[in-house]
């Protein structure tokens, strides 16, 4: 198995070497690609000149990245038999949108199948699908749905928000036999930071301390991770920021413990707000944690309404500018 | 390209060919024979979608297979399963809901596997298990391996959009897949002319080497996949099977289908008589030999259902198991 040999790595790797997030997710794809020639890539426009936000260009194997037609229903099929059949694909998907026309497939198939056929028959297949807000993309191109992907028993649901994380997890999502949805930002592409050259994976179901503090926990997933970061940092919150890295499986215990220590908890999550991954937690330190409270539990999400177009409206609807405030306001609550 | 194989212009093939054919359509007929007596007794808590009538479409194209050949097939599982070569008792024991099942007791009717024969898992939702036909062909293709894959499919799949994308992918990739499509005119209680307007085969034939065979005759079935066969094993390319067949049950359940838009004529239109008829008239088995063949099947059959009755249930404590 040529997978055994990538060591595991659970902290924060000091190193001089920075790149993009996007430049890390095609070295990952790349270094997989070599290590095992059962990796493939396939998807919309996985070939093209564009190389998917730049993150499948100058590979090592354009052999094994294969385009499609815009059939994403048979496409998904077509990935989950070869993976059925000894191969490990990763199935690409411009825009998370695209995969609600993949749905018979993601949900009555590939999360059912090895359980259907009790763990005869594996499914060692990751989704890439990309997310994020921009330039009036609108309502059907803005999509997050991690919430979706994580109500499915049988599925697998990793959020990156670093170079460093996103090269590891997406190492240890394409070894992994169960099978991944892989959700990424594509505001995140650009941001750059510390990843080792050499292949590490970081486990599924370990989330990252992003920022310690006692005064209250803040979970926030993905870019919402680094947003919340980012503004603890400008203003000097003592907040512990919590990256849960893979919404499914859940790291509870970090959670856990941080909100017994602060007693106050913020979710940030840049989704729906019924039932999504906010209300999780949320539901998850009510049951759990309760006694620790020392305030109401509370959510930034999206607004219960699809993405609009217009630049003032998009800007509004991520929550992103009213971060602190909430936080502020968790802060001062009894 | 179309062609028909018709039943005037078909060579017999040898007697060891004949008799596995025979034998095989025999074990589906009476194994669900067998389902019909039991299920009212509801120690079978699963729904069945019976193969009876359409037995010559699988036997003659898993004649052709071998274990490392993979298939995926949809809700009407018993013929093409036991065909490519699931055990009775395998069937059996899935059917009562115990351990000893194919899939444990967690997969009933409708969810078979056996990887070891090239069944990597059936679905009972139509259509989807099409696309997974030509991925596994992608496998074979990618890793150069010499195996083909066989989707699996009814005349009400061809409805549905995957069936369609499919086709395109398999033969714009030129994948090793063959498309067998089991056409028993009906959409659950729907007759084909009320749910596809074209002629599908005059369709698929733009796409890929197109063969009609008579799906109540199982040697018209063989000669036209061993044709499609120099196709997808010889050329390493896709090729589709179109076989028009009857369906006698019911959609589901144990009861004989009485729609009039489905008249069923069970002396001429069973592949079974049909067969045995012919090998009896040229000699390739006697009547005690056919006789003998059904009893041992019985008793396989017997021993089949006290191994699954003498098998245990799942442990509920097992509820979330590979999941």
């Amino acid at each position: 198995m040529p997978w055994s040999r990538i060591p595991q790595s659970q902290s924060k790797v000091d190193g001089h070497r920075i790149i993009s997030f996007k430049d890390a997710i095609r070295e990952a794809t790349d270094q997989a690609m070599n290590l095992d020639p059962n990796v493939f890539a396939i998807g919309l426009d996985a070939d093209d000149k564009f190389g998917v936000f730049g993150t499948m260009l100058d590979m090592s194997h354009p052999e094994r990245i294969i385009g499609t037609p815009i059939s994403e229903n048979a496409m998904t099929g077509v990935a989950m038999g070869a993976a059925l059949s000894g191969m490990r694909p990763i199935f690409i998907q411009l825009r998370v949108d695209f995969m609600m026309l993949t749905m018979d497939q993601v949900v009555n198939y590939i999360a059912k199948w090895r359980y259907m056929t009790q763990g005869k028959v594996k499914v060692p297949l990751v989704i890439r699908a990309v997310i994020g807000r921009g330039w009036g993309s609108g309502a059907q191109h803005s999509g997050s749905y991690q919430a979706l992907f994580s109500h499915i028993p049988g599925l697998k649901v990793v959020m990156p928000s670093t170079p460093f994380n996103v090269k590891g997890l997406f190492l240890a999502a394409v070894q992994d036999d169960y099978p991944v949805i892989f959700i990424e930002h594509r505001w995140l592409y650009k941001n750059t930071g510390h990843v080792p050259e050499e292949m590490y994976s970081l486990p599924l179901g370990k989330g990252a301390v992003v920022r310690e503090g006692r005064g209250l926990t803040v979970v926030a997933t993905s870019i919402a991770a680094v947003d919340v970061a980012n503004v603890c940092e400008q203003f000097g919150y003592d907040a512990e920021v919590i990256d849960p890295q893979t919404l499914k499986p859940l790291d509870e215990p970090l959670i856990l413990e941080s909100v017994r220590k602060t007693g106050r908890l913020l979710v940030v999550d840049y989704d729906y707000p019924m039932c999504g991954f906010a209300s999780e937690v949320c539901a998850l330190v009510a049951e759990k944690a309760w006694s620790s409270l020392k305030a109401p539990v509370s959510r930034l999400t999206f607004p219960e309404s699809p993405m609009p177009a217009s630049g003032v409206l998009e800007k509004a609807y991520y929550p992103t500018a009213r971060i602190a405030q909430r936080i502020e306001e968790v802060l001062g609550a009894q | 390209m179309n062609k028909t194989y018709a039943a005037e212009t078909i060579s017999v093939p040898s007697q060891a060919v004949a008799v596995a054919l025979l034998r095989r359509m025999r074990i589906i007929r009476q194994v669900e024979e067998r389902i019909i007596t039991i299920y009212p007794t509801d120690v079978m808590v699963t729904p069945v979608h019976l193969h009876i009538g359409q037995e010559a479409v699988p036997v003659g194209v898993c004649a052709h297979l071998n274990d490392a050949d993979k298939i995926f097939f949809g809700h009407r599982t018993h013929g093409p399963a036991l065909a490519k070569g699931l055990s009775i008792k395998s069937l059996m024991a899935e059917l009562y809901g115990r351990t000893t099942g194919c899939a444990h007791g967690y997969g009933g009717s409708m969810h078979l596997v056996d990887p070891e024969r090239g069944m990597l898992g059936s679905s009972s939702i139509v259509g989807g298990s099409i696309a997974l036909g030509v991925g596994s062909a992608l496998a074979a293709k990618l890793r150069g391996e010499p195996w083909i894959a066989v989707s699996y499919f009814g005349d009400g799949a061809t409805n549905s959009g995957v069936f369609w994308e499919s086709l395109n992918f398999a033969a714009l990739k030129r994948l090793p897949v063959l498309f067998v499509c089991e056409d028993n005119g009906l959409s659950n209680v729907m007759a084909k002319s009320d749910h596809m307007f074209a002629d599908v085969e005059r369709v698929t034939a733009e796409f890929m080497p197109t063969l009609h065979a008579d799906g109540t005759d199982v040697l018209s079935v063989y000669a036209a996949v061993e044709e499609a066969m120099t196709h997808v094993r010889g050329k390493r390319g896709p090729a589709l099977v179109y076989c028009p067949t009857k369906r006698w049950m019911k959609h589901q359940g144990v009861e004989v289908d009485d729609l009039a838009i489905n008249p069923v004529d069970r002396d001429a239109d069973c592949a079974i008589a049909r067969l045995e008829r012919l090998m009896l008239q040229s000699g390739l088995i006697t009547a005690d030999e056919s006789r003998d063949m059904v009893a041992s099947i019985e008793a396989e059959i017997d021993a089949a259902i006290e191994f699954a009755i003498a098998s245990p249930f799942p442990d509920p404590a097992e509820l979330v198991r590979e999941v």
